[in-house]
C-alpha cells in the first residue's frame, strides 16, 4: 500500500473511506476502508472491474452519491490547495461548489448522456464558467470557443451553438473535456472516458488528454477497467476489487511487477499474442460461402421514397471449417448485419449464402427463400446483450430447451431434459440452476446460458456477436476459454464479431476486417496483426491501447511503422501481454529475471 | 481454469438471497416488490375486504336488500347503533334498542273542533307535516335486542354456477349477524324501508362485476386492435392507428351516453341491460390500451430474445404464444387494475344521469344518484353511506394501482 | 354573385390556402414539410372523427322528421304515417347514411355549417352561439387550475420521492440531523397530504364533489352559486350607463369558480402523477449528475435541468388533457345548472335526441383537441431540439 510521506503536498487525500448502500436486501458495503492520495499534477489510475467501487469512490469526491449511500463517520476526504484545506465531507449546499466544478471536474463515460439534450453545448459551458469564474456572457463565450478550438473541435464557433446529438461520438467527448477544463480545475476525474468510443477515436481522445494534462498541469484521477489505457496515461495505479484496494504503487511496479494475485489475474486475462495459432498449411475447406452479399435496410421515417441504407456491400467470402473467425470493425461497419445475414436474420438485397456439407441443402439469398428449420439446425447465434437476449419470463431449462422444442428434435420430454442437462454441464452451468429465471444470474453466467441454447441442437456454426463486450475482463477470459474448449470438443466453426482487437487476437484463427460495409482485409491472425496490408487495418492495429511503461512517456501514438519495426525482430516466446512493443519486450525480460 | 469457474459458481449461489428469489417468476417478483410498499399493502387489504364483502354480500348483510326485505315499520329510519353497555349495565353481547314509530301528533280533534286556520297553522309550524319529522322514531331503551351471529335469515345462493351450465347452486340461509326480533339497520333505511347497509354491500359487487366485464371486453378489443396493428404493421397499422387516434380525441362519456340512450329505448331486462352497459363501456375504451399494446408489441418484437427464438426455429405462432403474450400479461394485469376506478366512475356517471342501471337494481351508481335529492341531503344524511364506501373503494384501487405501477417492472432495481 | 360564392365557400378557401402556403414552403424547408404532413394528418383525423361521430348519432332513437311531426301533433294536427314519410323525404332523411354524412361534411368544409338542430329548429351554429366558447373557457380555466397545482407540487413530489423521512447521515452532527429531519418530514408529510388530496379528486366523482359543495352552501344557509350569475344580475347588461358594471363581474366570478374548481380538481390528480413521473424520469438521468458535478446547484439545477426537460412532454399532452376535462364537464354542468355547450350536449343526447346538435358539439371538441395537438406538435418541433431531431431527422 502506498503511503505518501510528504503528506502536505497531497492535492487529494482519501483516508479510510467506507461507503455503504442501504438497499432492500440490507446494508451493502460498496467501498471498504480505502485510502488514496493524489499529488498536484499526478495522474492516478484507478483500475477495477464492475462493482469494485471505483466509480463510487470518484463520485464521493464530488458528493454525488445517491440518497441511500452512507459514508461512514471515520472516512475523511480532504482537498488541499495553496493554503486551502477543504474537508469535502463537511461541505453543504452552496459550498459544495468549491469542489464541484471549481477545484475538481469530472468527465463521464457517456458524453451523449452527460450533456443536457435540450440545452446548447455552449450554454452549458457558459453557465459553468459564470458560476465559477464570474465571467460575463461574452467573455465566457469567447473563452469557451477558444477551448473548443483547443480540444480539437473543428469549426468551434458553430459547434458551440449546437446540441449534443449533432456531434459525433469523438467530438462529444472532446466537448465534454472542454467543459471539464473550462474552470481550470486542479483535479480532473475521468470515469471511463474512452470506454464507449471506437478504438481509433479512443486513441485520439487519450492523446488529447495526455497533451492537455501536460499543458495545464492538473492532476487526474483516471478510472478504467482497461490496463492498456492505464499504461499509457497513469503515473501511479491503484487496483480495486470488491471495494478494497488490493494493490497500489507506481505504474511500472503495478503493471509489470504485480504483487497481488488479483492484479496478476487481471493482467493474465489480457490477450496473449505469443501463441497465435499457426495457420494451417492449407486453408481448410469452406463451411459456407458468401457470394456477393449485400444487406440493406429501409431508412425509417421516410416512407414515400423507399430509401435504403446499405449496411453490407457486395461481400464475397468463404469461411473455413472448424476455425474461429474474427470479424472486426468499428461501429457502423456492418459487421453485425453480416453476421445476422448469415443466419437469415437480416434482409439480403443481393447475393446469397450457401452452407456446405449439410444433410439437406441450405442455400438462401436475395432470390432464394430461406428454409428456416434447416438453417436453425446448422447455424445458431450468441447475442451481445446478455440481458435482453434471454426471455426474462422463462426458466433456464426452458430457454435452453427452446430450439429442441421449437424444431421438435427430441421425441420425449425426458430426452429434452437429458440434452439440456448435458449441454448445461458442458457450458459449466450448475444443473441445480436450471429451475431459476435469468434475473438470478450475472452477465457471464447469462452468456453461458446463451451459448448452451445455441449449441443444444448441435449446430455446426455459431455467430457470436460481440458476445463478451458487456463483460468484465476476467469473465471475458472465462467465456473465451469456454468457446475454445467447445470448438475443440464439438468441432464448431465460430464467427466471432467484435470491435475489440485484443479479444480477437486472443481467440481467433482467422480475421476479417470490415469498414463501411465492405471487406477491407482478411487473413490469418498472424497476417492481420503482424503484417497488416491495408492502411485502415494498420491504423486500427496501431490504435489498440498498448501496455507500455510510463517512463519515458510517449508523446504521440507510436506510428504504425514503429510497430512493424518491432515485428521484424524474431518473435519472442513466452507470455506477452497486450501488444508487441518495445515495452512488452522489456517487461518480458524483466519478468524472466524475477 | 475449470476449478476457478466452478468456484465462482459456488460463490454466486450463496450470496445475499435465497433460492426462492432465483426461482421466482415475474408475477412473484412483482408481488415481492409490491409487499414492500406499506400504503399499497394497506390499500390492498381494504380493497380485498370490500370486494369480498361485496361478493358474499348476502352473507354479510343482515337484511334482504330488495323490496321483499324492506322494513315497512322503519321507513326513512336513522342508523341503529349497537352498544355494549348502557345505564342498565354491561353486556358482552352487543345489543340495539327497539325503535317504534311515534304516533302522529296531528290533533285531529282540535282541528275538527276549532276548524279554524289557527289550528292548521299550529300544525304546520309544529313540523309534523314536514318530511324531516317523518323519520322520528322513539327509542325504547328498556327493550334491548341482542345481536346474534350466524343467524338464520332469508335464503340466498352463496355461489351460483348454474349460469355456466354447471347446475351448482350453493344455497344457504345463514347470515353473519342479525338481531333476535326484527331487523337491524346499521346504516338506516331509505324511503321504502330498504336497508342501506345491505344495499351498499350488494351494490359493491354489482359495480365491481360490471367493471370486470367491461375490462374483459376492453382487454379483448384492445388486444385485437393493438395486436393486429402491432404484429402486422405497415398499412394495416396505419389504418387502425388513425382510426384509434380519431376515437381517442372524442370525449368518452358523451359517447357512452349516446349508447346508453340507445339501450334505454330498447326493451331489455335488467340483467341484459347490465351486460349491455358493461360491454359498451368496455368496447369503446380500446383506444389508449390498444395503442399502448401496439407500442409494447413493437418494442418486444425487436427484443433480442424474440430474434433468438426465431433463430431457434420457432414458428410465428410459437413466438406469439410462448414469448410475446407472456411478455405482457403482467403489464396487462397492472394496467387493468389501474383502470378499474375509471371504469367504475364511468358506470356511476351513467347511472347518475339515469341512463345506466336504475332502481331497484343495487349498484353504487344508483345509490349515488340519490345523493342529488335535496330531501336526502337534508333529512337522510345516512344515505350518503354508499358515497363513503365508494370513495374508499376508489381510493383503495388508486393506491393499489400506484404501488403496482411501481412494482410492475421487476428489473428496474437492477440497472 | 361572386361574393355569394365566396361567402358560401370561405372555409374551404382558408383550408386550401393554408395547405398551399405550407406546400410552397415545404419545398425549401424540412420543417414546413413536417408541418404540412401534420396538417394533412390532422384534416384526415378530423374526417374520420366526423364519420365516427355522425354514425354514432344514428343509434339515438327517432329522427328529425318524427320529432317535427310530433311537435305538430301537439299543435292539434292529425298525423299519419304517410306524413312522416313525406316529411322525411323533404328533409332528405331517407337517403343513406353515407350520403347524408357527405352532405353534412361538405357544408361543414365549405362554410363551417354544422347542420340543423331539430329540437331547437334552427341552425346548429346559431343555437350553439357562444356557448361552445363558454365551455372552452371553463375547460381551459380548469386546466390552468390543475396545472397551477399539479406542476409545483408534482415537482416537489418528484424531489421528495427518494428522500428519506429522517436524516441518518453519520457525517452530520446531532443538531444538523435533527434540523434536517424536521425539514424532511415536513416536506414528506406535505407531499403525502397533497397526494391523498389529489387522489381524492379522482375518487370523488365530479357530480358528488359539486353536490357536496352545494350542500355546504345549503347547510350554511347561503345562496348556492349555481349557474353563471345570481338572479339579479343575469339580465343586466355588462355595460350600463354608468360604464362597466364591476358588480356583475364579481358576481360572475363568484359563480364560475365552482365548475372550474370541480373539473380542475379531478384533473389535478392525473396531472400530478404525470408531472411527478416525468420529472423523476428526467432527474435520474446522467446529465443532471453531470450538471451537479459542475457546481450547478439548488433551484437553478432543478429548474434548468430536470424540470426544463420535462416541460415538452407535458406541453404535448395539453390536447388530451383538454379532452379529459371536457369529458367531465357535461355532468358537472347538469349538477351546477350551467347553460354551456356541455349542458346542451347532455340535453341533446339524453332528452331531445337532437342528433346533429350532439354530433356538432362532439365534433367541435375533437376539433379543439386535434388543433391543440397540431399546434403543440409543430411548436415543439420548432423549439425543442430533441423533438426536432426525432421528427426531422
Amino acid at each position: 500500500m502506498m503511503i505518501n510521506k510528504s503528506m502536505h503536498t497531497n492535492l487529494l487525500e482519501i483516508r479510510d473511506l467506507s461507503i455503504d448502500f442501504n438497499t432492500d436486501e440490507g446494508l451493502v458495503h460498496a467501498v471498504d476502508n480505502i485510502s488514496l492520495n493524489i499529488r498536484p499534477g499526478e495522474v492516478m489510475g484507478l483500475v477495477g472491474e464492475s462493482g469494485s467501487g471505483k466509480s463510487i469512490t470518484a463520485k464521493s469526491i464530488m458528493q454525488l452519491l445517491p440518497g441511500n449511500a452512507i459514508i461512514q463517520p471515520k472516512s475523511q476526504l480532504r482537498l488541499r490547495h495553496d493554503n486551502n484545506d477543504i474537508d469535502i465531507l463537511k461541505l453543504r449546499g452552496r459550498d459544495l461548489r468549491k469542489v464541484r466544478g471549481d477545484m475538481v471536474s469530472m468527465i463521464f463515460q457517456e458524453p451523449m448522456a452527460s450533456f443536457a439534450p435540450a440545452i446548447r453545448l455552449g450554454e452549458q459551458i457558459v453557465e459553468t464558467m459564470q458560476i465559477h469564474l464570474g465571467y460575463s456572457r461574452e467573455q465566457a463565450r469567447r473563452e469557451g470557443i477558444a477551448l473548443f478550438d483547443r480540444v480539437g473541435i473543428v469549426d468551434p464557433a458553430r459547434r458551440f451553438d449546437q446540441y449534443v446529438f449533432e456531434l459525433s461520438g469523438g467530438m462529444r467527448q472532446r466537448a465534454m473535456i472542454a467543459m471539464a477544463l473550462s474552470t481550470k480545475p486542479k483535479l480532473l476525474i475521468a470515469d471511463e472516458p474512452t470506454t464507449a468510443l471506437d478504438v481509433t477515436i479512443q486513441a485520439q481522445v487519450l492523446e488529447l488528454m495526455l497533451e492537455l494534462r501536460e499543458q495545464m498541469g492538473m492532476a487526474m484521477l483516471f478510472i478504467t477497467h482497461d490496463l492498456g489505457v492505464i499504461s499509457k496515461i497513469a503515473d501511479n495505479v491503484t487496483v480495486m476489487r470488491k471495494g478494497q484496494v488490493v494493490e497500489a504503487g507506481n505504474a511500472d511496479q503495478v503493471l509489470y511487477r504485480p504483487g497481488h494475485h488479483y492484479t496478476q489475474r487481471l493482467l493474465a486475462a489480457l490477450p496473449n499474442l505469443d501463441n497465435l495459432p499457426e495457420a494451417p498449411k492449407e486453408k481448410p475447406q469452406a463451411l459456407l460461402s458468401i457470394n456477393d452479399l449485400s444487406v440493406s435496410y429501409p431508412v425509417a421515417g421516410n416512407s414515400r421514397k423507399q430509401e435504403m441504407f446499405t449496411a453490407v456491400k457486395n461481400i464475397s467470402l468463404d469461411l473455413p471449417e472448424g476455425q474461429i473467425i474474427g470479424l472486426v470493425g468499428e461501429s457502423g461497419s456492418g459487421k453485425t448485419s453480416l453476421g445476422k445475414a448469415l443466419l437469415g436474420a437480416a434482409p439480403i438485397s443481393e447475393g446469397s449464402v450457401k452452407y456446405h456439407g449439410t444433410k439437406k441443402k441450405v442455400h438462401f439469398g436475395a432470390s432464394k427463400r430461406l428454409k428456416r428449420k434447416r438453417l436453425s439446425k446448422t447455424a445458431q447465434m450468441v447475442f451481445q446483450d446478455p440481458h435482453s437476449s434471454l426471455n426474462p419470463r422463462m426458466t433456464i431449462r426452458d430457454i435452453i430447451a427452446e430450439p429442441l422444442e421449437a424444431m421438435k428434435l427430441t421425441s420425449s420430454r425426458e430426452e429434452t431434459d437429458q440434452r439440456v442437462i448435458d449441454m448445461a454441464k458442458r457450458c459449466h452451468i450448475d444443473v441445480e440452476h436450471l429451475r431459476r429465471f435469468p434475473h438470478a444470474f450475472s452477465g457471464g453466467q447469462r452468456q453461458r446460458i446463451s451459448i448452451a441454447r445455441a449449441l443444444v441442437c448441435r449446430p455446426k456454426f455459431i455467430v457470436a456477436d460481440e458476445s463478451v463486450a458487456a463483460l468484465d475482463v476476467s469473465i471475458q477470459a472465462e467465456i473465451l476459454a469456454l468457446l475454445k474448449e467447445l470448438r475443440a470438443e464439438l468441432g464448431l466453426t465460430i464467427l466471432f464479431i467484435s470491435h475489440d482487437l485484443s479479444v480477437i487476437a486472443n481467440l481467433c484463427d482467422w480475421v476479417c476486417v470490415m469498414k463501411d460495409g465492405g471487406m477491407v482485409e482478411e487473413g490469418t491472425v498472424r497476417q492481420i496483426f503482424l503484417k497488416p496490408q491495408q492502411p485502415y487495418t494498420q491504423k486500427l492495429i496501431a490504435s489498440i491501447p498498448l501496455l507500455e511503461p510510463s517512463q519515458p512517456r510517449v508523446e504521440h501514438l507510436p506510428e504504425s511503422t514503429e510497430i512493424f519495426a518491432v515485428q521484424q525482430e524474431p518473435l519472442i516466446k513466452g507470455p506477452i501481454r497486450g501488444h508487441i512493443t518495445e515495452a512488452s519486450i522489456r517487461f518480458h525480460t524483466e519478468e524472466l529475471r524475477c | 481454469m475449470m476449478s476457478s469457474v466452478l468456484a465462482r459458481f459456488g460463490q454466486k449461489a450463496k450470496t445475499s438471497q435465497d433460492e426462492s428469489y432465483y426461482t421466482a417468476g415475474q408475477l412473484a417478483l412483482i408481488k415481492a416488490r409490491f409487499t414492500r410498499k406499506a400504503s399499497g399493502v394497506v390499500a390492498g387489504w381494504i380493497l380485498v375486504s370490500i370486494v369480498l364483502m361485496g361478493f358474499f354480500a348476502p352473507f354479510f348483510s343482515p337484511v334482504d336488500p330488495t323490496i321483499r326485505g324492506a322494513d315497512a315499520e322503519y321507513r326513512r329510519g336513522a342508523p341503529q347503533a349497537f352498544f355494549f353497555w348502557d345505564a342498565q349495565g354491561v353486556s358482552l353481547r352487543p345489543f340495539t334498542y327497539t325503535y317504534s314509530k311515534s304516533k302522529p301528533k296531528i290533533d285531529f280533534q282540535a282541528l275538527a273542533a276549532s276548524g279554524g286556520l289557527d289550528a292548521l297553522d299550529a300544525l304546520t309550524s309544529s313540523g309534523a307535516l314536514s318530511s324531516s319529522s317523518q323519520n322520528k322514531y322513539n327509542v325504547d331503551r328498556d327493550k334491548r335486542r341482542y345481536v346474534q351471529f350466524f343467524i338464520k335469515g332469508w335464503e340466498y345462493s352463496l355461489i351460483d354456477f348454474s349460469m355456466a351450465g354447471l347446475d351448482l347452486d350453493l344455497r344457504w340461509d345463514r347470515h353473519l349477524f342479525g338481531v333476535e326480533q326484527g331487523d337491524i339497520h346499521l346504516m338506516g333505511t331509505d324511503e321504502d324501508g330498504k336497508d342501506v347497509f345491505s344495499r351498499t354491500l350488494h351494490a359493491v359487487w354489482v359495480t365491481v362485476s360490471i367493471a370486470v366485464v367491461a375490462l374483459i371486453v376492453k382487454l379483448f378489443t384492445s388486444l385485437l386492435i393493438g395486436g393486429v396493428s402491432g404484429y402486422f404493421g405497415g398499412r394495416v397499422d396505419a389504418v387502425l392507428m388513425s382510426f384509434t387516434e380519431a376515437v381517442r380525441v372524442i370525449p368518452s362519456i358523451p359517447v357512452y351516453l349516446a349508447c346508453a340512450v340507445a339501450l334505454s329505448s330498447m326493451d331489455l331486462t335488467s340483467v341484459q341491460r347490465y351486460f349491455a352497459i358493461a360491454v359498451v363501456i368496455g368496447a369503446l375504451d380500446f383506444a389508449t390500451l390498444g395503442r399502448r399494446l401496439r407500442t409494447h408489441i413493437l418494442t418486444e418484437r425487436n427484443q433480442d430474445y424474440v430474434l433468438a427464438a426465431q433463430l431457434c426455429g420457432s414458428s410465428s405462432w410459437r413466438i406469439i404464444w410462448r414469448h410475446l403474450i407472456p411478455s405482457f400479461t403482467s403489464y396487462i394485469i397492472v394496467d387493468t387494475l389501474i383502470n378499474f376506478p375509471y371504469v367504475i366512475l364511468a358506470e356511476t356517471s351513467l347511472s347518475f344521469l339515469g341512463l345506466g342501471l336504475t332502481e331497484p337494481v343495487n349498484s353504487l351508481g344508483v345509490l349515488l344518484q340519490k345523493a342529488q335529492d335535496p330531501d336526502i341531503q337534508q333529512n337522510m344524511i345516512w344515505q350518503f353511506f354508499p358515497v363513503l364506501v365508494f370513495v374508499v373503494l376508489i381510493m383503495a384501487f388508486v393506491f393499489v394501482g400506484d404501488a403496482l405501477r411501481d412494482a410492475a417492472d421487476p428489473y428496474s432495481e437492477k440497472k | 354573385m361572386v361574393a355569394d360564392f365566396f361567402t358560401n365557400t370561405w372555409l374551404l378557401w382558408v383550408l386550401l390556402s393554408v395547405a398551399g402556403f405550407l406546400f410552397w414552403r415545404s419545398r425549401s424547408s424540412q420543417y414546413f414539410h413536417y408541418v404540412l404532413n401534420r396538417y394533412l394528418l390532422a384534416l384526415m383525423t378530423l374526417l374520420i372523427v366526423s364519420g365516427i361521430v355522425f354514425s354514432l348519432m344514428e343509434v339515438l332513437p327517432g329522427d328529425c322528421a318524427e320529432k317535427y311531426i310530433a311537435y305538430k301533433n301537439t299543435q292539434g294536427e292529425i298525423i299519419t304515417q304517410a306524413d312522416i314519410a313525406a316529411e322525411r323525404s323533404r328533409m332528405g332523411l331517407d337517403r343513406s347514411l353515407v350520403v347524408r354524412w357527405s352532405s353534412w361534411i361538405t357544408d361543414l368544409t365549405l362554410r363551417g355549417d354544422l347542420g340543423f338542430s331539430c329540437a331547437k329548429r334552427q341552425s346548429v351554429n346559431i343555437a350553439l352561439g357562444d356557448r361552445f366558447w363558454m365551455s372552452f373557457g371553463f375547460c381551459i380555466a380548469g386546466l390552468v387550475f390543475a396545472y397551477l397545482i399539479a406542476v409545483p407540487f408534482g415537482i416537489l413530489s418528484a424531489y421528495m420521492i427518494n428522500k428519506p423521512w429522517l436524516d441518518t447521515n453519520p457525517q452530520h452532527s446531532q443538531k444538523q440531523r435533527l434540523i434536517n429531519s424536521l425539514g424532511l418530514s415536513f416536506n414528506k408529510l406535505l407531499d403525502l397530504k397533497l397526494r391523498v388530496i389529489s387522489y381524492l379528486g379522482l375518487a370523488l366523482p365530479n357530480f358528488l364533489l359539486a353536490l357536496s359543495i352545494i350542500l355546504l352552501y345549503v347547510f350554511a344557509g347561503e345562496p348556492v352559486p349555481t349557474g353563471l350569475f345570481s338572479d339579479q344580475w343575469s339580465n343586466e347588461p355588462w355595460f350600463a350607463e354608468s360604464g362597466f358594471q364591476y358588480a356583475k363581474l364579481t358576481d360572475f366570478l363568484s359563480h364560475i369558480w365552482l365548475p372550474i374548481f370541480v373539473i380542475g380538481w379531478a384533473a389535478t390528480a392525473l396531472q400530478l402523477q404525470t408531472v411527478r413521473a416525468l420529472v423523476v424520469d428526467e432527474s435520474n438521468k446522467l446529465y443532471v449528475d453531470a450538471a451537479r458535478a459542475r457546481g450547478v446547484h439548488g433551484m437553478s439545477l432543478w429548474a434548468g435541468y430536470p424540470v426544463r426537460h420535462s416541460i415538452s412532454p407535458l406541453f404535448n399532452s395539453i390536447g388530451f388533457d383538454f379532452q379529459r376535462v371536457f369529458n367531465d364537464l357535461p355532468i358537472v354542468a347538469v349538477v351546477i345548472g350551467l347553460t354551456d355547450s356541455a349542458a346542451l350536449l347532455i340535453e341533446a343526447l339524453a332528452m331531445t335526441n337532437d342528433q346533429e346538435m350532439a354530433a356538432a358539439i362532439l365534433f367541435l371538441v375533437a376539433l379543439v383537441v386535434i388543433s391543440m395537438n397540431f399546434i403543440t406538435d409543430i411548436v415543439l418541433a420548432a423549439i425543442d431540439p430533441r423533438v426536432r431531431k426525432s421528427v426531422l431527422g
